[in-house]
């Protein structure tokens, strides 16, 4: 197959899909024939691959773009990927003191300075969601309430939900560039920027998580006389509560990464050794960090595995 | 007033089908009753109309002499924290103790702080009594077992357990023994009785066992398509009365084959 020529980049596409066109055609047209569910079924990946060509086309893609297109690239590619086996246990870079830290210490700093903006960030950003989340379902709303009641509840959730979008809605990355030329490089800048991102998602989730929850138990509190808030609290929020917890772990961990990411905009955590490293084509140095960052998250995630385990399948009460 | 419940031909429609079609009921104080009839017949959407949850489309209930359709939110919610519920699915929080499940049963006269205190940390003198109440029903091991973790008579404790704390003037069980087994159903229903007995609340048991209802229960009400086909002490009825209730009309036998 030709290198990807803007003009043709369908066709490409299509032969390194591995379907051909007309195979493409007859195997949905077939369907109609069969049962509706799985007619349906082929449709659905039939449009779905259709949806991923015509965007294909549109951004004149191929598969060519993964290749480097010259020699000086190819030797550029090779050292990066090949530094991934030799990443660096000392400094590339001849003119750093000796006074420096070593350079697995100066990742380590790196990774907790990390570990520090995601841990500040989530802080802010898990109380925020639990109120926006609240406010923004209807779960706990008083049935039957006055016309006022109701419009000032709706009004709340409207609100919230818009405040919700809004925060998430906007990429941390760009909220960072927002709050850094406005006040400059300063960590409440880099802790504010990932709040306010991870308010929005985990608030939407909260209130989803909770409105997915039986109402067996809401439905006998109501009915021995506990009020609506209170029904909400006793009754549906224990029942979300521990998928409430997997899913804070979960965004722990993309906080990790989203404040390693800062690094690129100039807030001290590692991303920025990468980046500076990754400039110097320094790319044993770069590996280091990112090996570094790896260990970070696997370990996260094996101590959420077992407070998840604890949570849902408990060995223990926490009594005995 | 010495009547716990009045119904005074209450009519409770879904739709086009009435569920509960021109009631009249009287539930004297500390009496004990057991609705029996077979599934659709009416039995739990009797027992909404009784413990407020459901308002009839016709008709009026009142409640320890008082018109449930003239009170309002905050005297409502006070009836209701007088009456206990053990509905057919218990309403259990599975993810928390049975203390926790237990100490909430007093939320309606202790309200939201109160309850939140109470899940996270329990006064001394509340888990005293919850662990004798549990005692009596015959689980006080379980004091701090995660309902999740219980059998399915094991839980049906916890729920009469709460009842019990809730210190109620009535309980109202929607077929509380439909989920275990004969024998278990059968110390369950003692236990109800004896409690209601001990203790001196109303009781008001829906049931589809005919046999359990006729051997504890002074005072049956036959239940079909909604009505009352009879309502008289057991040892009045005739065996006929029962399996006429339980015979399928032609219409019903076709909606449920």
């Amino acid at each position: 197959m030709s290198a990807g020529m803007p003009t043709q980049p369908l066709c490409s596409i299509i032969g390194s899909v591995g379907i051909p066109a007309d195979k493409l055609f007859r195997g949905t047209s077939a369907s109609m024939n069969g049962s509706r569910y799985s007619g349906r079924k082929r449709w659905t990946v039939a449009s779905l691959i259709l949806v991923f060509l015509v965007c294909g086309w549109f951004l004149g893609l191929s598969p060519a773009g993964l290749i480097p297109p010259d020699a000086s690239h190819w030797d550029r590619t090779l050292a990066f990927f090949s530094a991934a086996l030799h990443p660096a246990f000392d400094y590339q870079d001849a003119n750093v003191p000796d006074s420096a830290d070593p350079i697995w210490l100066k990742g380590v700093k790196g990774l907790l300075a990390t570990i520090r903006y995601a841990l500040c960030a989530m802080s802010l950003a898990v109380p925020t969601a639990l109120v926006l989340g609240f406010l923004g379902s209807s779960a706990w709303w008083p049935e039957p309430r006055s016309r006022l009641a109701d419009v000032v509840l709706r009004a709340v959730y409207l609100c919230c939900r818009f405040v919700m979008s809004f925060a998430r809605s906007i990429h941390e990355l760009i909220w960072a560039l927002l709050f850094l030329s406005a006040i400059g490089i300063s960590p409440m800048a880099g802790i504010v920027a990932l709040a306010l991102p991870f308010s929005g998602t985990l608030g939407k989730v909260f209130s989803e998580l909770i409105d997915e929850e039986g109402r067996d138990a809401a439905e006998l509190f109501k009915a021995i006389g506990h009020r609506p808030v209170q029904t909400f609290l006793v009754g549906i929020f224990p029942l979300a509560f521990p998928n409430l917890v997997t899913y804070t772990f979960y965004r722990f961990e993309c906080a990790l990464r989203s404040s390693a990411v800062l690094g690129f905009v100039g807030i001290e955590t590692i991303g920025l050794y990468i980046q500076l490293s990754h400039e110097e084509f320094y790319y044993r140095e770069v590996w280091t960090y990112l090996y570094l960052l790896l260990a970070l998250i696997v370990v996260v995630d094996l101590v959420g595995a077992r407070i998840r385990e604890r949570l849902h399948h408990p060995t223990l009460t926490w009594q005995s | 007033m010495s009547a716990a419940f009045q119904l005074d031909g209450v009519t409770c429609r879904f739709g086009s089908l009435a569920a509960v079609d021109d009631v009249s009921l009287t539930v004297e104080d500390g009496e004990q009753v057991a609705f029996i009839g077979p599934s659709g017949s009416g039995k739990t959407t009797l027992i909404r109309a009784m413990n407020t949850m459901l308002a009839p489309d016709a008709g009026a209930v009142s409640v320890f002499g008082q018109d449930v359709s003239s009170l309002d939110t905050g005297e409502l919610r006070r009836l209701r924290s007088e009456i206990a519920t053990i509905p057919q699915h218990l309403g259990l929080v599975p993810n928390l103790t049975a203390l926790q499940n237990v100490v909430l049963g007093r939320g309606g006269q202790r309200g939201t702080l109160r309850s939140i205190r109470d899940l996270l940390m329990p006064s001394r003198a509340d888990v005293l009594e919850i662990h004798e109440i549990l005692d009596r029903v015959g689980i006080g091991e379980k004091l701090y077992s995660r309902v999740s973790d219980l059998s399915g008579g094991q839980r049906q404790r916890v729920a009469i357990a709460r009842a019990l704390f809730q210190e109620p003037k009535a309980l109202l069980a929607d077929e509380p023994v439909s989920s275990v087994d004969p024998a278990r159903a059968r110390d369950s229903i003692r236990l109800l009785v004896e409690l209601s007995t001990e203790v001196g609340f109303t009781l008001c048991v829906s049931l589809h066992h005919i046999e359990l209802a006729k051997e504890f229960f002074p005072r049956l009400v036959g239940l079909r398509s909604g009505s009352v086909v009879f309502d008289a002490a057991p040892d009045q009825l005739e065996g006929s009365q029962f399996s006429d209730l339980y015979e399928l009309e032609d219409h019903e036998m076709m909606t449920d084959a």
